[in-house]
């Protein structure tokens, strides 16, 4: 694959950017939930 | 508290993840390589369809914070909607520069350029932080609602000014190609595919995401309302932990 280390880091970067945001919202919806067990 | 039902959105989380795969598996391996840009082109599968989805988070934000403006629909579902549709505009616009600026070392040999499109992109991110950044600004929730709407709006304006930089301005970037009947683009079959498939990931991804942060939003704004609640309370009735009551009863 020519480029490959262009393609490969956007891909790679576009996937840890999702991850990243998804874990972070997780972790934030549990502590509010605990933080408010009524909701 | 979410805009869709928890098993609606648990299932659009799936059929996100799937369809992220599928697009990786065809983006990567299945698709051609390009003629001219060889496989420099598959970041495009990635960076256009981030590129359409931030314009419709924003669209999202728009249309929630006119909708929480105009008085005869106005309630805090929109305002919600409107923060929540933004940071992921944000997201995406940010994956939109960074893909943007691997794909153009290869193929323009520099990372970045001063370039209208990239520019008014780029103005674009900024404008969306400084909207969370105003978000985040004390007040009362209808003052932060109106103030984040106004904001939203003005933003918004450098929407249709990105979209048509291409064609206002000469720039290293290409015009528009998909959209362009003059241009009547034939794309191979496989990778008109791969392009539109990798629109529909990130949408579904969007959905996801928004009813996500809507729930976040949601969460935090009670808690934040219960806490000042309770403060004022202890206030008014003079809470003993209190030094600041203790030095007013003091005097």
């Amino acid at each position: 694959m020519r480029f490959a280390g262009y393609v490969i880091a956007g891909w790679t970067i576009t996937g840890a950017v999702f991850l990243a945001y998804w874990i972070r919202l997780v972790r934030r919806t549990r502590r509010a939930e605990r933080l408010d067990p009524e909701a | 508290m979410t805009l869709l039902k928890p098993s609606v959105g648990k299932a659009l989380g799936w059929a996100s993840l799937g369809a992220l795969v599928v697009l990786a598996l065809f983006g990567l391996w299945g698709a051609p390589p390009d003629r001219v840009q060889s496989d420099a082109q598959r970041l495009m599968y990635l960076h256009v369809p981030a590129a359409w989805i931030a314009y419709l988070a924003f669209i999202v934000t728009a249309v929630g914070s006119a909708l929480w403006l105009w008085k005869r629909t106005r309630s805090p579902v929109w305002d919600r909607v409107a923060g929540a549709s933004a940071e992921l505009g944000v997201l995406f616009t940010g994956l939109t520069l960074l893909l943007g600026s691997l794909w153009g070392r290869p193929v323009w040999g520099v990372w970045w350029a001063w370039d209208a499109r990239l520019v008014t992109t780029a103005v674009l991110f900024f404008l969306y932080l400084g909207y969370l950044a105003l978000r985040r600004v004390p007040g009362t929730p209808e003052a932060r609602a109106r103030r984040s709407a106004i904001a939203a709006l003005i933003a918004f304006a450098d929407v249709p000014i990105v979209h048509f930089s291409v064609t206002w301005w000469r720039t290293l970037h290409q015009k528009a190609t998909v959209f362009d009947p003059e241009l009547k683009a034939h794309i191979h079959g496989v990778m008109a595919f791969t392009l539109w498939w990798g629109v529909l990931a990130f949408t579904l991804l969007y959905v996801y995401l928004l009813d996500r942060r809507y729930r976040l939003e949601c969460l935090e704004e009670g808690f934040e309302e219960r806490e000042l609640q309770r403060a004022i309370d202890e206030r008014v009735s003079g809470a003993p932990n209190d030094p600041r009551v203790e030095v007013g009863a003091a005097r």
